[in-house]
């Protein structure tokens, strides 16, 4: 696991730079220290998990990805603020294929 | 066919009752009017109609507005909710009922329903987003920014197949060929609708402009219709009869200015409050009413 964010004690001092590799032992020295909660990099297989894209078959990830670009008026003409509604558009319905709504 | 019909003729064919709910909306303006209005007054006026009773008190008590205590009694709703809202809730109300007789042929009309109460909630979402006063006046506008498709269809029915069947042939959008057969479209006779029942000039122009925001002259008000109207046709939540979704103008974002980051907040809202919403509008009475 690697440290996201810089960890300090109560008085500021530096116990976990960011960017650190956690070891089990410096897991110790941080719990001696009250630490409860580090916050630590996500993984490409942490990503992956959380990335509802990832999940789908690829066959249907292009059928969904065609049917919605489909429905779009002239998709080719988009400005940022459409891009990125297409985009939400695209995790919306993986997600809803992956956890239909009841 | 001869020269399609003009705008006017067809919005004076329209007729103007407010459906049965019109008696109910006729007491609370007459008690608005007395001296000796009071809340409990509203509540009895609405209180009288069991449908509406039923109605206001689920909205009431829906995701839609978010109180943690239950309301029980329509006195609690009209006090928290203000008597405005309830009006524009009624009057919401009887719009849907005066065009329940439109044929389905060419729109099913729970799914244009369901766009028009979507395209509603999410114009009001946006308008809190932004701070605007009154958002529940976003509601209505949202509710009936396609009514001009319902006039249409329901004065002059052999025009709107024409319509329809050249929209069937050709790649366009719908609007794009009512505009062809017609030589308008459904924004302008909403326009005119709402302008014959009086509705306030800023909201008339969200409606008369939510394709072409730039025209209108409440660019800010017309800007949260056209992008209420876009992420709805994106989510595919009904359908007035539009099978593509329409382009968004990216100066209409702009006029809102908001951050695009809020979008994901906003559509997981209206997927939670558009089955609260349904249901309170939809959802037929106990005596058949839509």
């Amino acid at each position: 696991m690697v440290v996201a964010h810089d960890v300090k004690n109560i008085d500021g001092m530096l116990l976990a730079p960011s960017g650190c590799q956690l070891s089990e032992r410096q897991i110790n020295i941080l719990q001696a220290w009250g630490v409860t909660e580090v916050e630590v990099e996500a993984g490409e297989e942490m990503a992956k998990a959380h990335d509802p894209l990832s999940q789908l078959p690829p066959a249907t990830l292009a059928q969904i990805t065609a049917d919605l670009r489909g429905r779009f008026w002239k998709p080719d003409d988009f400005g940022p603020v459409p891009a990125q509604i297409y985009k939400l558009m695209l995790l919306r319905q993986a997600q809803r294929i992956l956890h239909p709504p009841s | 066919m001869t020269n399609p019909p003009s705008i006017k003729a067809m919005v004076q064919a329209v007729p103007r009752s407010l459906g049965s709910y019109g008696p109910v909306l006729e007491e609370i303006e007459r008690a608005l009017e007395s001296p000796q209005c009071n809340l409990s007054t509203i509540g009895d006026a609405i209180q009288k109609d069991p449908d509406l009773t039923a109605r206001l008190l689920r909205l009431a008590n829906s995701p839609f507005f978010g109180f943690a205590n239950r309301l029980s009694t329509v006195a609690e709703a009209v006090s928290l909710l203000g008597i405005q809202q309830i009006q524009d809730m009624i009057v919401a109300s009887s719009v849907l009922e005066q065009f329940k007789g439109v044929p389905d042929k060419f729109v099913n009309k729970d799914s244009f329903w369901r766009h028009s109460l979507a395209v509603g909630l999410t114009a009001r979402l946006l308008a809190m987003e932004r701070r605007l006063p009154k958002p529940d006046k976003f509601f209505v506008a949202g509710l009936l920014h396609d009514v001009g498709r319902l006039v249409l269809l329901s004065q002059a029915a052999e025009w709107a197949q024409a319509v329809f069947e050249l929209y069937q042939h050709e790649r366009m959008l719908l609007r794009d060929a009512e505009k062809k057969i017609l030589g308008y479209d459904h924004q302008q006779i909403a326009a005119e609708l709402l302008q014959s029942w009086s509705y306030p000039p800023v909201l008339v122009q969200a409606v008369a402009f939510h394709h072409t925001p730039a025209q209108s002259a409440a660019k800010l008000e017309t800007a949260v219709v056209h992008i209420a109207d876009h992420l709805v046709n994106a989510m595919g939540i009904g359908s007035s009869g539009e099978q593509f979704i329409p382009p968004l103008d990216d100066r209409a974002w702009t006029a809102l200015g908001l951050d695009p980051e809020i979008l994901p907040k906003i559509i997981e809202a209206v997927d939670i409050q558009i089955l609260a919403v349904e249901e309170a509008f939809l959802k037929k009475g106990t005596d058949g009413r839509v």
